[in-house]
């Protein structure tokens, strides 16, 4: 059975900021996103800096506005939608990188938007390292992961990174992805298949 | 048995810092550029250079340093519809005149400097009259933008060598820190149009645009600097109205991420 996001986001309010890689499913993918953006984010006041690289952001704001979560303190980083040819709809909140390859321009992104905040604490969510993995050799993701990492502890932020369970990708990501982060969960409760 | 002590480089500790204000920047530079230094900000078109010359001065006439803006190659009110509107910009600064823009044309027809080519006495009118204005106004940061469209009338080697030298002492005698801004095509092997520049200056931060796999990034290296220890690595820079951000640019293993 997988977790309600307001499991995860109780199980996020036990940690400290730290580097979460986090595995989950095309149907747990809404769940995790409320867990994180909308119950913990907000109930521990933070804003939420979400890096697209899976899907367009404004598909994510719709349905998220559907669910009626509260999106005023949530930022994106679409790394997608500059690449779709024709997508002119773009949330206030929304900052566009040209392209997913552009991992530098994702982090000056990320950082700009740490600095907007001023005070806030940060959760930064990288969505995810799987699609990001289709664009990128896996030498320069890792060394993007390393700096991201570092940077964001150095914040205090939290960073979550999706990885998606079915997707396989390479073993080179997967191990690098296990020692670069702190802890690893999933959106399936404890002890399930 | 007692430990010594690791003995401080000089260069590091006497030196007092003109922070730039740009995060990044000042963290590349060990805390700033070392006052009175002049340092040659050079690259090719759309590089940031003007922009990121602007935020050192913004920032230090929010610090209370006066700072001049001597523009050669456009005017400075065409300049400043063009520029990032600022967060953290106040219009006061100019209005008080702790921020000062002056257009170098106006120099030249107040001195009378009609002709194309400048002689070696222009150089030195020249170099009085920014030293006046520095004096008068008190300025502690400065920026030439560009120092090159100036050479270009200078023409010779040896009168762009007296103007380098005698501008970045003048400047560095009053202890204004001053930026002299340099135009270079993107495949030129060397940090300036005239080669004489680089040579002269105290510090050289070479900007440039980087082509990845079809992606255009804009990057910025510290390549000398004179009364510092600084990094020496590419930086990729963006251009936001919280000011220039800089990351470490992706090496991406040891094929360099280019592939």
């Amino acid at each position: 059975m997988p977790k309600s996001p307001n499991d995860l986001a109780d199980e996020l309010g036990q940690m400290m900021p730290s580097a979460i890689l986090l595995t989950i499913t095309d149907e747990t993918y809404f769940d995790a996103i409320r867990g994180i953006a909308d119950i913990f984010a907000n109930k521990n006041k933070l804003n939420t800096i979400y890096i697209s690289a899976a899907i367009p952001s404004q598909s994510i704001i719709d349905v998220l506005s559907i669910l009626e979560v509260n999106l005023e303190n949530t930022y994106f980083v679409d790394c997608i939608s500059h690449i779709m040819v024709g997508s002119t709809k773009r949330h206030q909140n929304v900052h566009l990188v040209e392209s997913p390859t552009m991992l530098e321009n994702i982090m000056l992104k990320v950082e700009y938007l740490m600095k907007k905040g001023g005070d806030r604490q940060n959760v930064v969510v990288l969505d995810s390292i799987n699609m990001l993995g289709i664009h990128n050799s896996p030498k320069i993701l890792s060394e993007f992961v390393h700096i991201l990492n570092n940077n964001m502890r150095a914040r205090n932020a939290y960073i979550i990174i999706f990885t998606v369970e079915s997707f396989g990708g390479s073993d080179e990501i997967g191990n690098l992805m296990s020692f670069v982060c702190d802890v690893e969960m999933n959106m399936k409760k404890e002890g399930e298949p | 048995m007692a430990i010594e002590k690791p003995k401080k480089d000089p260069a590091t500790v006497l030196r007092d810092r003109c922070p730039t204000g740009i995060e990044g920047l000042d963290n590349i530079l060990n805390g700033g550029i070392p006052r009175g230094n002049t340092i040659l900000f050079t690259g090719s078109c759309g590089t940031g250079k003007t922009t990121l010359s602007l935020e050192f001065l913004v920032h230090g006439a929010i610090a209370g340093e006066n700072s001049l803006f001597v523009s050669v190659t456009e005017s400075s009110d065409k300049l400043m519809k063009n520029v990032i509107p600022y967060d953290f910009f106040d219009e006061t600064l100019i209005k008080k005149g702790t921020l000062v823009f002056v257009d170098m044309p106006v120099i030249y027809e107040r001195l009378g400097l009609t002709e194309m080519e400048l002689s070696l006495e222009d150089v030195n009118t020249i170099v009085k009259a920014i030293g006046d204005l520095v004096d008068e106004l008190s300025i502690k940061r400065l920026v030439l933008d560009s120092v090159t469209s100036v050479c270009y009338r200078l023409k010779t080697e040896e009168k762009i060598r007296e103007f380098i030298l005698k501008i970045g002492k003048t400047l560095s005698d009053r202890g204004c820190t001053s930026m002299l801004i340099s135009e270079i095509s993107p495949s030129a092997e060397r940090y300036s149009l005239y080669g004489v520049e680089e040579a002269i200056a105290d510090g050289i931060v070479l900007m440039g645009n980087l082509e990845r796999r079809g992606d255009l990034l804009r990057t910025l290296q510290v390549v000398k600097m004179r009364g510092t220890n600084h990094s020496r690595a590419k930086y990729v820079l963006d251009l936001t109205p919280a000011g220039i951000l800089l990351v470490p640019l992706l090496k991406g293993g040891s094929g360099g991420g280019t592939t």
